[in-house]
């Protein structure tokens, strides 16, 4: 039975975390309030408490929202960029997947060495290398292709180590079990090793569509075709277009993080447990 | 020609000193019942998976069905196995743990739902047809794990400490089971375990290993009542074999406290001589503390006093020093001591056993 020291104890904790929720949930309020709004009111809102109040439901409460999917390409470009993570998604399980199950279960030569440097390459940030990928997307004659974005965004080491890890502790007598069943080590990979490892692969996949979702920067070296764009970009040429009012920029954004947070909100017990079980089985 | 013949079976690690297994000849005949025994490390689950083709055969032959199987892939030599963490596939319902293979073999659907109901009947898990593994108990698991290798109609089953997981009550259960199981499909069963009780209880031999060596082959009441060396002695029998440092003087048997027992002439002949080096081994329950026996052995009755007990409820467990090494002797219920007690006991002297000290061979 828990004490009255330890209940207010709780209860004071419970109320510290709330204010601090309310510290980061206030720019997302004001952000969500006022992406209703027309100019005019955000600028009268904005030194009071309203600011944090979306308008009245009215005729033209959706307004800025309407301007944006009728005026802009922005709903294509956020399509686009769902296109683009799916591809991403299902391409990166499979090759980082693979190679995870490689390092983790099959034995060739210098295994761990090859562990090591992808390891190292996870230090690399992507810009260092982002003018040779672009270098030689274009020599490829991918520019302006979806082959072209795709292609170097496969493989990732973070990814690559992230499934290792997992795989390193499945047991080998089932993958046994599995080939006494006929099973061939490609069946055994997709049939067996990836629904064994739901919540990395869920992990993963989140965070594929997330890097995807946000990348802005080799996306614009890649497209200059507004077919192909994604999110980002067009979050960027439509807010630097002075005819867009700071409404309409709001409700941009809204838009561009929503998304993001239904997908947080519905995987983050998947992305901790993913992110933890790397680090606490034996590897 | 035996359904199964091993010759000369090697087993070298890469990078190991010494081989894991050596020179392990055995013919197992079509639906015999082997167990594998021996303490950990004795490579009696390595060669088991040399017969499932989990490991290499470093040298030697394996035949199955009159085929040399050293190179052929698990799945074609004609096994099911049973491992000892079930290995069941977690995602999968029961009754597509045991599908599962028949699937991949493309057996049509109606037979592998014959099979399938087949198998779930006869294991008691027509109720848990729909669960997942994590929804099961240890001894549900493991049925399953056997439903999955009886479907395939195959004509081997190896089975990998198989009940080493569950608790002891389940384990006899199963035990029975899995003889009941081979009895009723008739098919060859190798069965490894470090339990010698499993061993005895299930066997029609048993193989019985220590450093990758067979130490020797036989049905299980060969194995305790003439065991090849102290090794086996030792290990088959619960509790294990009384061991004692003796030489011999006439028909006199010397123990190392001074302790002396007079043998019959017939049994001391049998030493050829040997008078010293030797090693006396008895069992728990050949040492005698029946007035009759008492009665019969008069010249040779020795006294010691009760330093622990262990009451089993069918027979007691009385330990004391004698000789100068802890003794342990298996009395029927009705013989109750208490710690402390003074006792009389004789050693049944046609089940005494004798052996080399030098080389632990048996000497009879």
């Amino acid at each position: 039975m828990k004490t009255k020291a330890k209940k207010i104890s709780g209860w004071i904790l419970t109320v510290f975390m709330l204010i601090m929720s309310l510290f980061f949930l206030f720019p997302v309020v004001w952000m969500l309030a006022n992406s209703f709004k027309g100019d005019a009111l955000i600028t009268a809102d904005m030194n009071s408490a309203a600011a944090f109040i979306p308008p009245a439901l009215n005729g033209s409460f959706f307004d800025n929202y309407i301007t944006i999917i009728k005026d802009t390409s922005f709903l294509r470009y956020m399509v686009n960029t769902l296109f683009y993570a799916a591809i991403l998604i299902v391409l990166g399980i499979v090759v980082n997947g693979l190679a995870g199950y490689a390092l983790a279960k099959i034995k060739f030569p210098f295994a761990d060495k090859w562990l090591l440097i992808i390891m190292m390459l996870m230090i690399i940030p992507s810009e260092t290398i982002i003018t040779i990928n672009f270098l030689t997307i274009a020599k490829l004659g991918l520019l302006n292709n979806i082959i072209g974005y795709v292609l170097p965004m496969i493989v990732n080491p973070f990814n690559i180590f992230l499934f290792r890890q997992v795989f390193v502790s499945l047991p080998d007598d089932v993958y046994e079990a599995a080939q006494l069943d006929y099973c061939s080590p490609i069946k055994y990979f997709f049939t067996m090793v990836l629904p064994m490892s739901k919540t990395v692969v869920a992990t993963v996949s989140v965070f594929t569509f997330l890097g995807v979702w946000n990348d802005y920067l080799w996306p614009s070296l890649v497209f200059t075709s507004s077919d192909l764009l994604t999110a980002q970009i067009g979050l960027n040429s439509i807010t630097s277009n002075d005819n867009t009012t700071m409404g309409q920029t709001l409700a941009v954004i809204t838009m561009i993080t929503i998304p993001v947070i239904i997908i947080y909100s519905l995987f983050s017990k998947q992305i901790v447990e993913g992110v933890v079980s790397t680090g606490s089985k034996e590897g | 020609m035996s359904f199964i013949e091993m010759k000369n079976i090697c087993k070298k690690y890469a990078g190991a000193e010494k081989n894991s297994v050596t020179d392990f000849n055995l013919n197992v005949e079509e639906k015999e019942f082997i167990a594998f025994v021996g303490p950990s490390g004795c490579g009696k689950s390595t060669t088991l998976r040399m017969i499932a083709g989990f490991e290499d055969i470093t040298s030697g032959e394996l035949k199955i069905g009159g085929k040399v199987m050293n190179e052929t892939a698990p799945r074609d030599r004609g096994i099911a196995m049973v491992f000892q963490n079930y290995a069941l596939y977690p995602h999968m319902t029961v009754e597509k743990n045991i599908s599962y293979g028949l699937k991949n073999m493309k057996v049509p659907a109606d037979e592998i739902k014959k099979k399938v109901d087949w198998a779930v009947k006869i294991l008691g898990l027509e109720e848990y047809r729909k669960r997942k593994p994590k929804n099961l108990s240890g001894g549900q698991r493991q049925r399953v794990a056997l439903g999955r290798a009886i479907v395939k109609n195959q004509k081997v089953f190896l089975m990998d400490e198989p009940l080493s997981n569950l608790d002891a009550k389940l384990r006899v259960s199963m035990r029975n089971e899995i003889s009941k199981l081979h009895r009723e499909l008739g098919s060859t069963t190798i069965y490894v375990t470090h339990d010698q009780v499993e061993a005895m209880t299930m066997a029609d031999r048993i193989v019985i290993m220590k450093d990758g060596i067979v130490q020797q082959v036989g049905k299980p009441m060969e194995l305790y009542e003439r065991p090849v060396n102290k090794f086996v002695a030792g290990f088959i029998g619960s509790p294990q074999m009384n061991f004692y440092d003796v030489t011999v003087k006439g028909n006199t048997v010397m123990f190392a406290d001074g302790s002396k027992i007079n043998l019959p002439e017939n049994i001391i002949t049998r030493l050829n001589g040997k008078k010293d080096g030797l090693i006396l081994g008895i069992r728990g329950e050949d040492i005698k503390l029946d007035s009759q026996n008492l009665d019969l052995y008069k010249d040779s009755i020795q006294h010691s006093v009760v330093e622990n007990t262990e009451v089993m409820g069918n027979e007691n467990n009385l330990y004391f020093t004698f000789g100068g090494v802890n003794t342990v002797a298996r009395v029927s219920k009705y013989e109750i001591s208490q710690v402390g007690d003074g006792i009389d006991f004789v050693f049944s002297p046609a089940r005494i056993h004798f052996f080399d000290k030098e080389t632990e061979e048996s000497i009879f």
